[in-house]
C-alpha cells in the first residue's frame, strides 16, 4: 500500500470528533431542507394497532385510552406518532381519551391535541377527552380502578369536569369498552399496563415507544401480550402513511375513509414532498383535493434525514475499522 | 408575537445546550441548570394543586373523610429523610410503598415469566423459533457458573455469547436511531418553528 494512503488512514483514525459532529449535523440538515419521496414500508407491529383502532371506526360504544408517560425530551420520536393516531380518531370519528403521568407531559397532551384537531369537527367531552395529569403514584390505583369503573378511578378531567356527566362515557365504563390502549413512553411504562390491565382485565395493550426501548419492549411483542408498537420515528412515519392511505383517503365509494388491505398498503406510495395528498400506484399519480399538511408528514420527511445519517455512520464505522486494521498490519511489520 | 419570542428563547437555549459538542462552556451550564430549575418550579404547583388539593385538603377540610388523616401524616413522615436524629421514621412510608410492589409480583411473574416460557416452548415448526429456541437454551446455559464453560459446553455457551452480542448490537442500532431522531427533531425545530425555513 502507498504511503500517502497509508498516512490518510492514519490521520482519519485520528479526526477531531467535532468534524463528525458538522458531517452527521449537516447529513441531517440537507435532507430536512430539500426533502426527497423514500418509500416507507409499513410493518406489522404498527398495522396492527392501525387495524384495531379502525375497527372501532364509528362505533359509539369503544374507545381508545392514550397513556403519555413521558415529557418534552422524547417528543421528536413520540410526538408525530401522537398525532398520527389522533388523527386516525378525528377522521374515522372512534372515542379517543387521553391521560397523563408526569406534570411536563400536561401541555403535550393538550398540543398534540390541539394540532391533529384542526380541521375536524371534534368536541372536548363528546368526541375526545383529556382526563388530564394523574399523580405517578397513583397510576397503579387509577389503573387498577378503570377496570371496574373509569368515573370512580379518575373522577375528574383536566378542566375539572365530572367523567361521569360527560356525553364521550356513554357506554364507555372500563376497559372492556376501552378495547386498546395505547402507552407513549421513553421507558418500559408499558408492561405495567400489561402486568395490570392486560394481566388483571384482559385488555389490549400497545406501546408508542422510543426507539431505545425497542428491544426491551420485544419479548411482550413476541409473546403477545403487546397488540402493537410504535418504534420510534420509523413507527410514526408508518402510522402516518396508514391514516393518509386509508383513514384520510375519500372517493364516492368510500366518503370516510376505506377498510385496511394489506396489498393496498404494499402497492401504494405517498410522496411527501407534494403538497397534496397524492398515491401512486403502480407507477401512476393520483392527485386527491386532500391537504398534505407538514405536520402530518413529519415523521416520514424525519426518517429520510435518519437514513442519510444512518448511512453516514455506516461509512464512518468501515472506514474506521479498515483505518483501524491497516494500521495494525503496518505497526506489526515495523516491529 | 408571544410564539415568535418564545421560538427565539428555545432556539437560544437549544443552541446554548449544543455548544456542549464544541466543549464545556458557561451558556451550556446557564441552560442546565435553568432547566432543572425551571422543571422543578412547573412541578410543584402542579404537583399541589393535582395531588395535595383533590387527595388530602379537599377530602379532609370539605368532605371530613377524616380517616384520610392517617395515610397523609404517615406519607408527611418522609420529610424526616432531612434530620439525622429522626430518619428513621421515614421507613413506615417506605413499609408501605414497599407492600404495593409486592403486589405486583403475581402479576409480573406471569407476564414476565410465565407467558414468556410459554412463548418459548412452541413446537420448533419455523426457523425463527428454532432460534428463540437455541438462543434461549444456549444463553440460560451460559449463566449456569456451576460447570466450568470448557469443551463442548464451552462451545455451546459460546453460541450464547454470540446471540447475546446481536441482541447487544440491536439495542446499540436502536439507541443510535434514537439519538439521531433527538437531532432531527431539535434540527427540525430550529429550522422549520424558528428560522422558517421549512413549511
Amino acid at each position: 500500500m502507498k504511503k500517502s494512503t497509508l498516512k490518510l488512514l492514519d490521520k482519519m483514525q485520528k479526526v477531531d470528533r467535532r468534524i463528525i459532529y458538522i458531517i452527521v449535523a449537516f447529513s441531517i440538515i440537507i435532507p430536512l431542507l430539500i426533502p426527497f419521496n423514500s418509500k416507507t414500508y409499513v410493518t406489522e407491529p404498527t398495522s396492527n394497532i392501525y387495524q384495531k383502532v379502525d375497527s372501532f371506526a364509528g362505533d359509539d360504544t369503544k374507545a381508545v385510552l392514550m397513556s403519555f408517560t413521558h415529557n418534552a425530551s422524547t417528543m421528536p420520536e413520540l410526538f408525530p406518532m401522537e398525532v398520527a393516531l389522533l388523527r386516525h380518531c378525528f377522521e374515522r370519528d372512534i372515542k379517543v381519551l387521553t391521560i397523563c403521568w408526569l406534570p411536563a407531559a400536561a401541555p403535550l397532551v393538550d398540543y398534540a391535541i390541539n394540532q391533529a384537531k384542526e380541521g375536524y369537527d371534534v368536541q372536548s367531552g363528546v368526541d375526545y377527552c383529556n382526563f388530564g395529569y394523574k399523580p405517578y403514584a397513583l397510576r397503579l390505583p387509577i389503573m387498577l380502578g378503570m377496570g371496574d369503573d373509569i368515573a370512580k378511578a379518575v373522577e375528574t378531567d383536566s378542566q375539572g369536569r365530572k367523567i361521569e356527566n360527560l356525553e364521550i362515557m356513554n357506554n364507555i365504563k372500563n376497559y372492556d369498552d376501552m378495547n386498546i390502549i395505547v402507552d407513549f413512553a421513553g421507558n418500559s411504562s408499558a408492561i405495567q399496563w400489561i402486568m395490570y390491565a392486560r394481566a388483571k382485565f384482559g385488555a389490549n395493550i400497545a406501546a408508542g415507544i422510543t426507539a431505545v426501548m425497542v428491544a426491551d419492549n420485544y419479548p411482550y411483542l413476541q409473546t403477545g401480550q403487546l397488540l402493537g408498537m410504535f418504534r420510534g420515528l420509523k413507527g410514526a412515519a408508518e402510522y402516518e402513511k396508514l391514516v393518509d392511505v386509508f383513514a384520510a383517503y375519500e372517493s364516492d365509494k368510500f366518503p370516510n375513509g376505506r377498510p385496511f388491505s394489506k396489498e393496498i398498503i404494499n402497492d401504494t406510495w405517498v410522496p411527501i414532498t407534494r403538497d397534496k395528498v397524492t398515491y401512486e400506484v403502480d407507477g401512476k399519480m393520483i392527485e386527491t383535493d386532500a391537504d398534505l399538511q407538514y405536520k402530518f408528514k413529519k415523521a416520514r420527511i424525519g426518517m429520510n434525514a435518519q437514513s442519510v445519517a444512518h448511512v453516514m455512520i455506516i461509512v464512518f464505522i468501515i472506514l474506521g475499522n479498515i483505518g483501524f486494521f491497516l494500521t495494525k498490519k503496518k505497526k506489526k511489520k515495523i516491529v | 408575537m408571544f410564539e415568535t419570542i418564545s421560538n427565539f428563547v428555545a432556539a437560544f437555549l437549544t443552541l446554548c445546550i449544543f455548544s456542549f459538542l464544541y466543549k464545556d462552556n458557561p451558556f451550556y451550564k446557564f441552560a442546565e441548570a435553568l432547566l432543572v430549575g425551571v422543571s422543578m418550579g412547573y412541578a410543584i404547583p402542579l404537583l399541589f394543586e393535582n395531588v395535595f388539593m383533590p387527595y388530602v385538603y379537599t377530602p379532609i377540610f370539605l368532605d371530613h373523610k377524616f380517616i384520610i388523616i392517617i395515610p397523609a401524616l404517615i406519607g408527611s413522615l418522609y420529610i424526616f429523610r432531612f434530620t439525622k436524629n429522626l430518619s428513621w421514621l421515614a421507613r413506615y412510608p417506605i413499609t408501605f410503598s414497599m407492600g404495593i410492589v409486592g403486589m405486583g409480583i403475581p402479576m409480573s411473574l406471569h407476564s414476565s415469566v410465565l407467558v414468556q416460557m410459554r412463548s418459548a416452548m412452541l413446537p420448533l415448526a419455523s426457523i425463527n423459533i428454532t432460534l428463540i429456541f437455541i438462543g434461549t437454551v444456549t444463553i440460560l446455559l451460559y449463566f449456569f457458573f456451576s460447570k466450568a464453560h470448557k469443551g463442548i459446553y464451552g462451545k455451546v455457551t459460546n453460541v450464547g455469547i454470540w446471540f447475546m452480542m446481536i441482541g447487544f448490537g440491536a439495542s446499540f442500532g436502536y439507541t443510535v436511531m434514537a439519538r439521531i431522531s433527538l437531532l432531527i427533531g431539535r434540527i427540525q425545530f430550529l429550522l422549520g418553528d424558528w428560522l422558517g425555513l421549512i413549511k
